[in-house]
């Protein structure tokens, strides 16, 4: 049905901002064994840095790389955090410590930006790249899926085919061992959290003039794009990556369908809820059995 | 004991009887406790900062003070933080009537102050005049009467303005609700129908706090909407109007409400195409004219920002103060709520309706507002003349 079709275009966008933020979510996983809430305020750390910069005059040029500059070393801060003091932590704790840290960043975040009040966000990358099913694709969409592809590909090709991606899926896996054999464990994980902090702050430059240009809506854009490494079950970029554009294709789609609408915040808890089931599904059928 | 005066004691004694009488002719109010209290729940620390209300009533009563009162009396007034909790406003409200003993409440701007208060001050006869309403209860509720027009009668004027004077055909809304909103934009909506005799063309009570537009922007084009009209906050607003931009929508007027009135949205937007109208609550804060007048000198000697919230808190206290000031005998909680529930019509150059509590059921008095249009990063008024619906049923 075409108007299906254009709902579910029009859900791109937004499928293409979950799917970076579910990637950077499992690289901060595998590498450094953190779940992480705070990516998307890290990310819009470094964004609003750039627009205050921006607003007052300086040249997006400049403020652009300053801008990713201050989300990785926003991204650094936390990760200094981590690896100081929770280093051995158990896995929920330290989901449990990133869920706290992201209470506090928004909470200082909306004092700084000044709460609701809305900024100039600059379109970083203007226009629409193509028209698909009477909806326009932006530009800033296609950029968006094709730097969370890139970023999986190297990724994957990085961790598979270097000496220092070995030594990170050693220090995620055994991090004691690894630290024993003589790998630099606290360089490595700090670099893990300051590119992750780099990408994510210039994705979300890129989303966050189609986005409610406030501290807090950017932030808890890391709900969804849990939601989406869920779905690569915090292991496979491949999946994150796919899952974050089905979200947002699914979001899309409720919101055409009337009934559906009203529930369209829920869709990523049904995701979660539904990958749960199915990826137990075999325990629990053993079990049963 | 003798009661012996001197000559000129006693002429000072009579001069100072017949003044007292003089004074009790003219029905001057007088405070045998000391000063009058006064308070308001507001929103100021929590999710949002509607401090600015309360601190332009405060602004309003330190003038009064500082020319020596109401007929001597001074005012203490006392703002409440609510937090945006429920519980926090109920305590707030609570310490306001039974520990300050407040005669009357001015100058609130809150999320839920009448949602959760309008009952409470109900039951100790203790009456608001609310600076900012923002949930339905501020305008269903016999304890309160906002001097705001609000969301709800908002909703209803600019589609009555988008019909009569942009001629849109196709009216669309779109609403985000939050709370027990729903029943009341339905209300508004509905009141729309009934007064231009029209049907809606198309209502979706589904729009997202956080999320993407897009789709709801396509479902509008793709319905053949003339007109749309959502009740976005600050972010939203800059977000839908680039979002629209981004699809390359054209030919729909876009409507907002008073809550997407803020410089911050001008600037945010400085280049769009897009036809951006909103209704104001007052005499657009952002015009130096002379129905400001008098608000912008009080804000200025106050040391105050000039925003729309500073209008709200500043009328109110206008309000309250005149009424206090017209009463005969002691300022106590009975004898302000008394002159209040009179419902003698006040006007003020900064609104556009006359303001009114009265003994109704229900209080919405201000049924007037001016229309913004966005033009290259600025607010600008349509006309000098304000656009005003029939009185509410």
């Amino acid at each position: 049905m075409n108007s299906l079709l254009t709902s579910a275009v029009a859900g791109l966008s937004a499928g293409g901002a979950y799917a970076i933020l579910g990637v950077c979510a499992i690289f901060t996983y595998r590498l450094v064994a953190v779940v992480n809430f705070t990516g998307a305020a890290i990310g819009a750390t470094g964004t609003f840095v750039m627009v205050a910069l921006y607003e007052s005059g300086v040249p997006l040029a400049l403020a652009v790389p300053v801008g990713i500059v201050a989300g990785a070393l926003a991204a650094l801060a936390v990760g200094l955090v981590m690896a100081t003091w929770f280093s051995g932590a158990a896995a929920s704790t330290k989901a449990a410590v990133t869920a706290a840290l992201l209470v506090g960043i928004i909470a200082v975040g909306l004092r700084l930006t000044g709460g609701q009040h809305p900024h100039n966000f600059p379109d970083l990358i203007p226009g629409s790249a193509f028209r698909l099913a009477g909806v326009e694709v932006t530009w800033a969409a296609v950029v968006t899926i094709a730097i969370s592809v890139l970023f999986t590909f190297i990724t994957e090709q990085f961790l598979a085919r270097t000496q220092t991606g070995l030594e990170l899926r050693a220090l995620s896996q055994r991090p004691m061992a690894a630290e024993l054999i003589g790998i630099r464990v606290k360089l490595l994980a700090l670099s893990v959290w300051a590119v992750m902090g780099a990408v994510t702050a210039f994705a979300l430059m890129v989303i966050a003039p189609q986005r409610a240009p406030d501290f807090m809506s950017l932030s808890l854009l890391v709900v969804p794009a849990l939601a989406a490494a869920l779905i690569g079950a915090f292991a496979s970029f491949r999946a994150a990556l796919a899952g974050g554009m089905a979200i947002g294709i699914i979001e899309g789609l409720a919101s055409g369908l009337d009934t559906f609408s009203q529930y369209r915040g829920a869709i990523p808890f049904l995701v979660i809820l539904a990958v749960l089931m199915w990826s137990q599904r075999g325990a629990r059928f053993d079990e049963a059995r | 004991m003798k009661m012996l005066f001197t000559r000129p004691a006693a002429l000072a004694a009579v001069t100072l009887g017949s003044c007292l009488l003089a004074g009790t002719a003219m029905a001057a109010p007088t405070c045998e406790d000391g000063a009058i209290q006064v308070g308001s729940v507001s929103t100021i620390t929590g999710p949002v900062d509607f401090s600015d209300g309360p601190k332009g009533a405060k602004a309003v009563f330190d003038q009064i003070n500082e020319a020596g009162g109401i007929s001597g009396c001074k005012i203490e007034y006392t703002m409440a933080d609510d937090k945006a909790d429920p519980q926090v406003a109920a305590q707030a409200a609570r310490d306001l009537i039974d520990n300050k003993n407040v005669v009357a409440l001015a100058g609130g701007a809150s999320l839920l102050d009448c949602a959760v208060n309008a009952a409470t001050y109900k039951r100790n006869g203790v009456l608001s005049v609310q600076g900012v309403g923002v949930d339905p209860m501020c305008f269903n509720a016999p304890s309160v009467s906002p001097v705001n027009v609000g969301p709800y009668t908002l909703t209803t004027a600019m589609l009555d303005y988008a019909d009569k004077e942009l001629k849109d055909e196709k009216l669309c809304a779109f609403f985000i609700i939050l709370g027990g909103t729903q029943e009341a934009y339905a209300a508004a909506v509905a009141r729309w129908e009934k007064m231009s005799g029209k049907k809606i063309h198309l209502i979706d009570m589904t729009l997202p706090l956080q999320g993407d537009l897009t789709p709801y922007l396509i479902k509008a084009r793709d319905n053949g909407c003339d007109a749309v009209l959502t009740n976005q906050v600050e972010p939203g607003v800059v977000q839908m109007i680039n979002t629209a931009d981004a699809q390359k929508i054209e030919g729909i007027d876009w409507l907002f409400l008073a809550s997407g009135y803020t410089e911050g949205v001008a600037k945010a937007l400085p280049n769009t195409k897009q036809p951006v109208y909103l209704g104001t609550e007052w005499e657009p804060y952002t015009e130096a004219n002379e129905a400001n007048g008098d608000w912008m000198k009080t804000m200025d000697k106050a040391g105050l920002p000039k925003t729309a919230f500073s209008q709200g808190g500043y009328l109110a206290a206008k309000v309250l103060a005149d009424t206090i000031a017209s009463i005969e005998g002691p300022v106590t909680r009975e004898s302000v709520s008394a002159k209040l529930m009179e419902g003698k019509a006040m006007k003020y150059p900064i609104a556009g309706s006359e303001y009114v509590f009265g003994d109704a059921a229900k209080h919405a008095p201000m049924q007037a507002t001016k229309v913004m249009k966005l033009n290259a990063g600025k607010w600008e008024p349509i006309s000098k003349d304000w656009y005003v619906l029939p009185a509410a049923e």
